[in-house]
């Protein structure tokens, strides 16, 4: 009975303390929905939205073969083979089922609480993966971790509803699956791994990831001489189903069989066929024809795959990396060739402090989590340990990959930290042998050997056939066959041995254990604050709606995004153009329900540089370019009022610089900066900055605001000229309560035939000057 | 950005402005110092003066040296040529890197000019910072290296930054340079880079040293690569190379610290988005410090044997990991100063 009920009583803790844990993960993600409202988040959530409104009022094949002609005017946008359908069917789905069972859940609900409740999820995917690496407690730690680090709650709080909401999960949950299926060796869990794998790809286009990563380990296996047919099974089946699966959505098509980022996994798919096909004729042939064989098989193989990629590559049927993903490695290469992808924030290289603000300690242990990964080092162990290194670098040269990181540093600090735990809580007195408890049954009797430890001892130095030999001893030793020919087992022999070559004892004196334990505890209580203030502080603003705090410290609500979108909604023509920066392309398509010329699908640079030079030019030249797009009305947003610092003059050199891209002659980047190189907007800017269309639409009207004189512009703290900027070609429609969004209306061509600016010029009562009659 | 470490560049050399004031003026004043010429002759003029900046150009592989003079009256008017002309301050007291990394580049491009038919058309010439000056305060200039392309027979710009060539975008090598000078002269220059002799040579050495080494340690190596120590070695220095923003300094290229200014520790960058190179290699540092302090709480106080022995060790790495995580919070909350918590130091 007492050897009984820890067991029991563990049996009822985990589940009690997982469903704690998933509680925990979802209301630390509520934050927003708290202070402000039920709403959804920043930009690419409002696509996704809207797409899946579209998808639950029209069905499934409507909205695959959906074409928005709303979007990127006047080209349009195929949206069923351009997305990832994954989040959306995702959430229909759940919202069918609960209207079937008569939940009338609004479809904005779902959406919204779609990414907590999916962390919910992947908390419990992390405790399945670290309790294959280690035990149970380990993987209840990283749970925890996981459901709570700032790392994967920047993607996931309510209302924003994108894509990494649910492809963390899979993710996790995929290499969950694949480890299980190299464990195993069984087809069963290298189709789960396909098929979850299939629905990753469908979820977000971090799938690359994995299709290199999989493939990366399954090679690296083969390298260390650790083939064996579980491998060949799991990875077989993996990367069979899993390919034909992933060409079923539309936006991946062939790309499996043409492209570069898929290449890792096809080669290596038909290295393991070879090698399982070597393995296969070795046990028919004498070993010396068997050698001859294979060093010509080996010679052919190479000499036909070189010729064949460099012809294949030639002939363009394997596509070169794309940009986006060739600028991972080259890191020089999107500031110079792409400046669109190296414009977005999410894309800049990670500073330490992002590091330590997601993770905190969690980013210190991770490293030791990796050192007792090297110190078991089974299949799965490999698997982390390459997962680690990659994640890493990625995480490094991309802010936005921070998200594929957080999963590893929660699972390996687990491990890390339980094993602390572990050694400074175990109570017994006997000696410890290792932590791993499959390596304790064979290790056990090996101390009691005496004449083991010599050889033991030699297998610390890391050779293969010392430890070989104590392998070998330590299998007779323990009266187990010593003539396995498993791969693992020998592995497995292999860290006992070594294990056992250095004697472990217990923890001895009581306060070591209690200074240890109460330390780390403290450091988790740490840790849970951190994350709240991080949350809280940071990831939890919706982006749409602000908050500030005025000087008395009563908060203020700032809710001009909604007020404007809200205003075209119900002010313009049902298929009024709209054009803006494509910042707010999604936001304005979900919100205003108006046609847009570009969005943050940034599909298309020219059209974007066309809006680029829209703003950046004279009115003159941007007038022609709003007729030809016919363009009703412009948006922007202007932060000077009240000091928001994100505003389009801020983002005005990224449009100059995209626009000059494509238009050198047009518009020139040097021209906006003073000669002293400076960025100005006051009295010292140039005058090709003034004449600019998005400085006078920033400005116009500015300097009334503050009665002539003294106006200020508070996110530049620059003064600014008492006479502002006049415009002719743009009328004044609307500008919020604090003038975050100001939209103009184009005007129509003068009913005199006159120019524009002449035309307004003779309204405000100026004459025009002889001499300019004269020219005409 | 690059201007930054241009700004630096320039730093020192407005600072240096007042010492070399007195000696420029009176120095390196060629043949170009302007005659008083009768008017009607100015085409034979022209033509002779053009001869004469062809045979400067052709003795020095197609580059002008100019100074303030020189420049004045090499861009009078008329001028049936276009110039370009480079700003730098190549002398080693200003220490102006970006300089020095250019000039072989703008070279480069100026010998590949002289060997087109139409040489004559255009001019490429240097402008010392040590030298012009005057030319210098005259154009606003601010920052070194600075290229100006001046088109044929227009007077001087005012405006500097009209024909400007962006380093910050473009960069400093020869191949976009000569890009942006075809965009405005309209003839394609073709870089030929000299070919490097000696990088072959290393390269052909270093390959049948590490041949040779193969074969001399073929054992020996095999036992490194396939020693799991060499590879958790390698993995754990990746890791805490990249987890203390190695790659954004790979990518922003910051100053690697900053002299003391008003007290201020200059190894430590302002604001949350920013970082210089010491400061990464300080974070590494404290990382690894605390993940020792954590295998050695794990993997080395077991194996001690002597209780009184084992619960020093015990201390000291909790001692190790509790500071080091101070100090680690106290620099985090340099760059993040409403960070509310802390741990050892207020």
């Amino acid at each position: 009975m007492s050897t009984e009920s820890p067991s029991t009583i563990a049996k009822v803790l985990k589940p009690t303390i997982l469903i704690l844990i998933a509680i925990v993960a979802i209301s630390s993600r509520l934050f927003s929905i708290i202070r402000f409202e039920s709403v959804i988040h920043e930009f690419d959530p409002w696509f996704n939205y809207r797409t899946t409104q579209h998808l639950v009022k029209n069905g499934f094949y409507d909205f695959w073969n959906w074409f928005d002609e709303k979007s990127w005017y006047p080209l349009g946008r195929v949206v069923g083979g351009t997305v990832y359908p994954g989040i959306m069917v995702t959430s229909a789905l759940i919202h069918n089922v609960l209207h079937f069972f008569n939940f009338p859940v609004d479809i904005r609900n779902v959406c919204v609480f779609l990414a907590p409740m999916f962390s919910g999820l992947t908390a419990f995917s992390a405790y399945l993966l670290t309790k294959e690496l280690k035990d149970s407690s380990a993987g209840l730690l990283a749970a925890a971790f996981l459901g709570v680090a700032p790392g994967y709650i920047s993607r996931s709080v309510a209302g924003s509803y994108d894509n990494e909401g649910i492809a963390i999960f899979l993710l996790v949950f995929t290499f969950y699956l694949w480890i299980k299926a190299v464990k195993t060796g069984s087809a069963f869990f290298g189709l789960l791994t396909a098929l979850f794998y299939f629905y990753m790809v469908s979820a977000w286009g971090g799938y690359v990831f994995i299709t290199n990563l999989v493939p990366l380990h399954a090679f690296t296996l083969l390298l260390m001489g650790r083939f064996s047919n579980r491998l060949y099974v799991s990875y077989s089946t993996f990367y069979a189903v899993g390919t034909l699966l992933s060409m079923q959505i539309p936006f991946v098509g062939f790309q499996p069989t043409r492209t570069s980022e898929h290449m890792a996994a096809l080669g290596v798919f038909g290295l393991l066929q070879l090698y399982a096909f070597a393995e296969l004729i070795r046990g028919y042939i004498p070993p010396k024809q068997f050698q001859t064989l294979l060093k010509g098989g080996i010679a052919a193989v190479a000499i036909i795959a070189a010729v064949g990629l460099t012809i294949l590559s030639f002939s363009g049927v394997i596509a070169p990396f794309t940009g986006r993903f060739y600028s991972l490695y080259d890191t020089g290469y999107a500031k110079i060739h792409i400046p669109i992808i190296a414009s977005v924030s999410e894309h800049q290289p990670t500073a330490w402090t992002s590091f330590f603000f997601d993770l905190q300690m969690l980013i210190f242990l991770f490293p030791a989590g990796v050192y007792l990964c090297f110190k078991e080092l089974k299949d799965e162990h490999v698997f982390i340990i390459l997962y680690s290194v990659f994640a890493s670098y990625f995480a490094g040269v991309m802010v936005r990959l921070m998200l594929t990181l957080t999963p590893v540093v929660c699972v390996s600090a687990a491990i890390a930290y339980s094993t602390l735990l572990d050694t400074y809580l175990e109570t017994s007195k006997h000696v410890l042998a290792v932590t791993s408890p499959d390596a304790t049954a064979i290790a056990a009797p090996v101390d009691v050997t005496p004449e083991v430890k010599p050889a033991g001892n030699g297998a610390g130095t890391g050779s293969k056939k010392a430890a070989a030999k104590a392998a070998a001893a330590a299998a007779a030793a323990a009266k187990t066959p010593a003539k396995s020919a498993d791969t693992d087992a020998k592995a497995q022999a292999k860290a006992a041995a070594a294990a056992s070559g250095k004697k472990r004892y217990p923890i001895f004196n009581f306060d070591s254990r209690a200074l240890v334990v109460l330390q780390l505890t403290w450091f988790l209580f740490m840790f849970a604050w951190h994350c709240t203030y991080v949350t809280s502080g940071s990831y939890s603003s919706p982006s749409i709606v602000l908050a500030s705090r005025q000087q008395d410290g009563s908060q203020m609500i700032i809710d001009d995004f909604r007020e404007a979108y809200y205003w075209l909604r119900k002010n313009t023509k049902e298929d009024a153009k709209v054009m803006s920066w494509w910042d707010y392309g999604y936001q304005m398509a979900g919100m205003a329900n108006v046609t847009t010329l570009v969005d943050n699908n940034t599909w298309n640079n020219t059209h974007i540089a066309t809006v680029g030079k829209a703003m950046s030019t004279s009115e003159e030249v941007s007038y022609k370019v709003l007729r030809q797009h016919d363009v009703d009305y412009v948006l922007i947003l202007f932060g000077g009022v009240i000091g928001y610092s994100g505003d389009d003059i801020n983002k005005f050199l990224w449009m100059i610089r995209i626009a000059e891209g494509v238009y050198p002659n047009d518009v020139k980047e040097a021209n906006f900066f003073t000669p002293r190189g400076e960025y100005k907007v006051d009295h010292d800017a140039t005058k090709t900055m003034k004449e600019s269309l998005m400085y006078k639409m920033s400005y116009y009207r500015f300097a009334e605001l503050y009665g002539g004189g003294n106006a200020v512009d508070h996110v530049r703290s620059a003064r600014m000229p008492a006479e502002g900027p006049t415009l002719s070609v743009l009328e004044e429609a609307y500008t919020t309560e604090n003038w975050l969004v100001r939209i103009y209306k184009v005007k129509d061509l003068d009913i005199l035939g006159r120019d524009l600016k002449d035309s307004t010029a003779f309204d405000k009562g100026k004459v025009r000057k002889v001499s300019s009659l004269k020219r005409k | 950005m690059a201007v930054i470490s241009r700004t630096l560049c320039l730093t020192l050399l407005l600072a240096l402005v007042a010492l070399f004031s007195a000696s420029s003026s009176s120095s390196l004043s060629s043949s170009f110092v302007a005659h008083a010429q009768p008017q009607q002759d100015s085409e034979a003029l022209l033509q002779k003066k053009v001869s004469r900046l062809e045979a400067k150009a052709s003795k020095n592989k197609g580059i002008i040296q100019l100074d303030s003079l020189a420049f004045e009256d090499v861009m009078a008017k008329p001028r049936n040529y276009s110039m370009v002309v480079l700003f730098t301050a190549i002398s080693p007291e200003f220490n102006c890197v970006p300089c020095q990394n250019f000039d072989p580049e703008y070279k480069m491009v100026a010998a590949g000019w002289s060997k087109l038919a139409n040489k004559s058309q255009l001019f490429f010439s240097v402008l010392d910072f040590k030298a012009g000056q005057a030319i210098f305060q005259k154009f606003g200039m601010n920052s070194a290296p600075s290229v100006l392309y001046f088109p044929a027979s227009t007077s001087i710009s005012h405006d500097p930054s009209q024909d400007r060539y962006d380093f910050g975008k473009s960069g400093f090598q020869a191949e976009p340079f000569a890009e942006w000078l075809q965009s405005r002269s309209g003839v394609k220059v073709k870089v030929q880079r000299p070919f490097d002799f000696m990088g072959l040579a290393i390269k052909v050495l270093g390959t049948f040293t590490a041949v040779f080494a193969a074969a001399v340690f073929a054992k020996k190596g095999r036992k490194i690569f396939s020693s799991k120590y060499f590879w958790s070695t390698v993995s754990l220095i990746t890791i805490f190379v990249m987890i203390s923003g190695h790659m954004w300094n790979q990518i922003r290229q910051p100053p690697y610290s900053v002299p003391n200014r008003d007290g201020r520790s200059g190894f430590i960058a302002q604001g949350f988005q920013n970082q210089f190179g010491l400061e990464t290699q300080i974070v590494a540092v404290l990382y690894s410090l605390l993940t020792a302090a954590t295998i050695g709480l794990i993997a080395v106080v077991p194996r001690i044997e002597n209780p009184f022995g084992q619960r020093t060790a015990v201390w000291v790495c909790m001692g190790m990991f509790t500071f080091t995580f101070s100090v680690l919070i106290q620099i985090f909350r340099i760059k993040n100063p409403s960070y509310p918590f802390t741990l050892m130091f207020r």
